[in-house]
């Protein structure tokens, strides 16, 4: 029996997520953009068989309540179409939640891996809403940078196990708003996320928002 | 508090929620409108969390109804879970709406859906946590008119003391009228604008009307104590269906049944004697099939949901429920939509009619015998044989469906063990056959609840099975039905007792169900929540006895705490009925023959304006036609 990909054609959309938005857990994000691409009517894909699915997939979780402007989707398509970027986020974001943007759309060539593999980190703009007192900020980072380790107990599946946070943390500085700009791992090899550093940094009681803005990849 | 400092508060809070994505509204296709230039602001709220509500198809009606008005608008109100209720508490958030985030006391009508009992204290807690008295005679006219319809409100008796006015009936049409009448009503003191929303047809106004009662607690009299007010509220009802609602809002997070329904049809003609539902919706009204497929359509457009439920009370008995699976099959049959159509009768051409609309994701198959014994299915007016239950059983199993559920019920009148015992032996039966066809894979899941009996039904009379007996039959079909490819469930006894004492209870409950949320009663439709003994405690604190709700049988001539409540069916019709029962006579579906029960001469009027094929009900001709038509008899029965 020969199997033939019925997948015409790849496309990869870069979008962001904001306002009530980023209360959406990632499953919740998939179905949202599966519905999303029917209402404005893509040819997507679906999986065979009894449960169908459409082929779409969501390159790296966001945790809940981060707002972000790189996360990454993919879709097959079972017609080809023609990408026409600025067309098609126009028809895609009339038919779009509250909080949706969309910041490109690609082709994607059929013989090209998954992406989820080549994203290894990704960077976090974290503003205090809480006003932190002059210096701190700059002291709890030199503080953070020193330390050799950063012990953190984790619970899963009811099992209790450490992991060391700190070399998942690969940079750490402040923009000219006062931000925090924080660079952490993420991805299969080790993934940290913004409150496990504010956390870690001693400031989790200070109202903050996160908010991604950029993700690092492998080249090809 | 300010619109700003709510958001702001929420903010900083609802990560420390389970799923604040509940809280915070901004779904596709819903509707918010400029505050300050809307006129008349309606809040419409489900009493339970907005993972359940979400799926309520009476609340999205009555948001598309209202906010098609220009000078209105309507936004959501769910409760919230109990993690965010101690913070909204805390932090003094008031309960908002989902859209406009403003407390819902800026409102000028606060609407609560009670489709069922359960959710009473839910009710309580949601005018609690708006900041407003609960008790509707400490409500002035700075407050939101709060008002509440649905099933449960055809005895409205219990929730007298909370709701300034309940609509008894349908409520499409009738929530804009109060929308509107609250608007003209502006300034009015509380009590005039009372009297002014009482004069809407299917309007009840529990302060217009006094209760008496005799030395045994029964009701001596129901009596309006304003001039000008019906003796009996009749029920509201529309001519014909509205259009479909089709822009269904499209929820951000997971929901219970995330999915988009389409009603094809009110009402049901089978004339179950337990059914709340069959007696209180007639008549039957139908959609037609190009309506429905066109609101498909639309549903796909609109929403891109991927699932599409079609309901009704008894799906096979929509006339044309070949038609629409033709349709349905030939328009969708491989568009990755899937549908649903519950609630088939039990029969061969049921497998066909789901094969045919099933689309990709076959739901399974639900068959509801109720009873397995012929004495129980005369009893109950619903009869269906054994041979034809095993029948069709073995033509889903065949056709590849593995399971199978069943939906039986145990306590209906002169019930036995024997009644019970012959449930158990139809399933083993049935999974039997099941197996000779798929071998192991072949499931049956069955559940059994128990009865409670409903007003304005004929079992409206007759005792709820006690505790003992529901345990012990309820041990019989554990003991028994332990097997592989069997699943059994059942309805927790305390739930059920509990939902008999709203279900028939008067106007004095209002105290017990007030007593029993300040003791912290709340989410009793969730069996981990219901706290039965709270319950029995506020009982005992307000001197009433639960056991004269449930467990004694009601004299024939009772005038019972929902008298005044006119659901277009004579009483003498429900007794009849109910003797009919006792006698074990069954009646057939009224399609084929009217019996009078009563629609037909209240709502004459309406009648005479629809298309012969609109309701189910037969035909009323005018005076001046039957005269032109003297010779032939009235062909009563002639429709169907």
């Amino acid at each position: 029996m020969t199997h033939v990909s019925p997948v015409v054609q790849r496309l990869r959309i870069t979008f962001g997520k904001s306002g009530p938005l980023k209360y959406t857990s990632n499953l919740d994000m998939a179905k949202i953009w599966e519905r999303v691409l029917r209402r404005a009517g893509l040819p997507i894909l679906y999986t065979r068989g009894f449960n169908t699915r459409p082929r779409i997939q969501l390159a790296m979780p966001l945790p809940l309540g981060i707002t972000s402007e790189c996360e990454i989707l993919d879709i097959a398509l079972r017609e080809s179409i023609e990408i026409d970027a600025a067309m098609l986020t126009a028809s895609l974001l009339r038919v779009a939640p509250h909080g949706l943007s969309i910041h490109a759309i690609d082709d994607v060539d059929l013989r090209e891996g998954t992406v989820q593999s080549r994203i290894i980190s990704a960077e976090y703009r974290i503003h205090f809403v809480d006003p932190l007192e002059a210096g701190v900020l700059q002291e709890r980072i030199a503080d953070i940078l020193l330390r050799k380790t950063i012990v953190v107990e984790k619970v899963r599946k009811r099992k209790r196990s450490v992991m060391d946070l700190r070399p998942l943390i690969i940079g750490l500085r402040i923009d000219e708003t006062g931000d925090l700009i924080a660079h952490l791992s993420v991805g299969e090899r080790g993934n940290m996320r913004p409150d496990q550093l504010i956390e870690a940094m001693g400031l989790a009681d200070y109202h903050h928002h996160a908010h991604r803005f950029k993700l690092h990849l492998l080249p090809k | 508090m300010s619109l700003q400092s709510i958001e702001a508060r929420l903010e900083r809070c609802l990560l420390q929620v389970e799923k604040p994505g509940r809280y915070v509204g901004g779904e596709y296709n819903s509707v918010v409108k400029d505050w300050d230039s809307i006129d008349i602001k309606v809040a419409l709220a489900f009493p339970d969390i907005y993972d359940l509500g979400m799926s309520n198809l009476g609340i999205m009606n009555l948001y598309n109804q209202i906010n098609l008005q220009n000078n209105m608008l309507a936004e959501r109100v769910f409760s919230p879970w109990l993690d965010m209720e101690s913070i909204m508490r805390q932090q003094d958030i008031p309960l908002y709406a989902l859209e406009s985030k403003r407390p819902v006391s800026e409102f000028d009508l606060l609407g609560i859906s009670l489709p069922y009992e359960q959710l009473y204290t839910n009710a309580l807690n949601l005018i609690d946590l708006a900041g407003m008295p609960i008790l509707s005679r400490d409500r002035d006219e700075r407050y939101p008119l709060v008002i509440a319809g649905g099933h449960a409100c055809f005895n409205p008796e219990p929730m007298a003391d909370f709701i300034d006015a309940f609509v008894i009936g349908e409520g499409e049409e009738i929530i804009v009228e109060i929308a509107a009448k609250i608007g003209e009503t502006r300034g009015l003191p509380r009590h005039e604008q009372l009297r002014e929303i009482a004069k809407i047809q299917g309007m009840y106004v529990p302060q217009f009307y006094d209760v008496e009662y005799h030395d045994d607690g029964t009701v001596r009299s129901i009596t309006p104590n304003e001039p000008n007010l019906p003796e009996r509220i009749l029920k509201r009802i529309v001519i014909t269906l509205p259009q479909p609602f089709t822009k269904f809002i499209v929820p951000n997070i997971d929901t219970v049944h995330n999915r988009a329904p389409i009603e094809i049809m009110r009402g049901c003609t089978r004339g179950c004697r337990f059914c709340h539902a069959g007696m209180v919706t007639r008549p039957v009204r139908e959609r037609p099939v190009d309506e429905i497929m066109a609101a498909i359509d639309e549903i796909v457009q609109y929403t891109g949901f991927e699932e599409i439920s079609l309901l009704s009370l008894s799906s096979s008995d929509y006339v044309w429920v070949e038609e629409l699976a033709e349709a349905v099959n030939e328009a969708y049959g491989d568009a990755g939509l899937s549908l649903s159509l519950p609630s088939l009768r039990i029969e061969s051409a049921s497998a066909d009619l789901l094969e045919k609309i099933g689309g990709t994701r076959r739901s399974g198959f639900t068959f509801a015998p109720e009873a397995a014994t012929e004495k129980m299915r005369d009893l109950i007016n619903k009869y269906v044989p054994d041979d034809q239950v095993i029948q069709t059983a073995k033509e889903v199993y065949s056709r590849g469906w593995r399971t199978i559920k069943f939906y039986f019920m145990i306590g209906h009148p002169e019930e036995t063990l024997d009644d019970v015992q012959a449930i158990i032996d139809l399933c083993m039966r049935t999974l039997r056959e099941g197996t000779k066809i798929l071998g192991k894979k072949a499931t049956l899941n069955v559940g059994v609840s128990t009865f409670i009996p409903k007003p304005h039904t004929p079992f409206q009379w007759v005792p709820q099975d006690t505790r003992e007996q529901v345990e012990e039959k309820q041990a019989l079909l554990k003991r028994q039905m332990r097997r592989g490819g069997m699943h059994l469930r059942w309805n927790d006894i305390d739930g059920s007792e509990f939902e008999g004492w709203l279900s028939r209870g008067d106007r004095r409950l209002g105290r017990v169900i007030r007593r029993a949320w300040e003791s912290g009663c709340k989410f009793d439709a969730w069996q981990d929540q219901h706290k039965h003994g709270a319950w029995l405690q506020a009982f005992d604190d307000c001197n009433l006895i639960p056991d004269f709700y449930n467990y004694r049988e009601r004299d024939l001539d009772e005038v019972f705490p929902w008298e005044h409540i006119d659901v277009g069916i004579h009483k003498k019709f429900l007794k009849q009925d109910y003797r009919m029962s006792i006698r074990r006579e069954t009646r057939v579906d009224c399609r084929d023959k009217c019996f009078a029960c009563g629609i037909l001469p209240k709502f004459a009027k309406e009648r005479s304006t629809t298309e012969d094929m609109a309701w189910e009900c037969p035909p009323v001709t005018p005076i001046s036609e039957r005269r032109k038509a003297k010779p032939i008899a009235i062909p009563l029965s002639s429709i169907g």
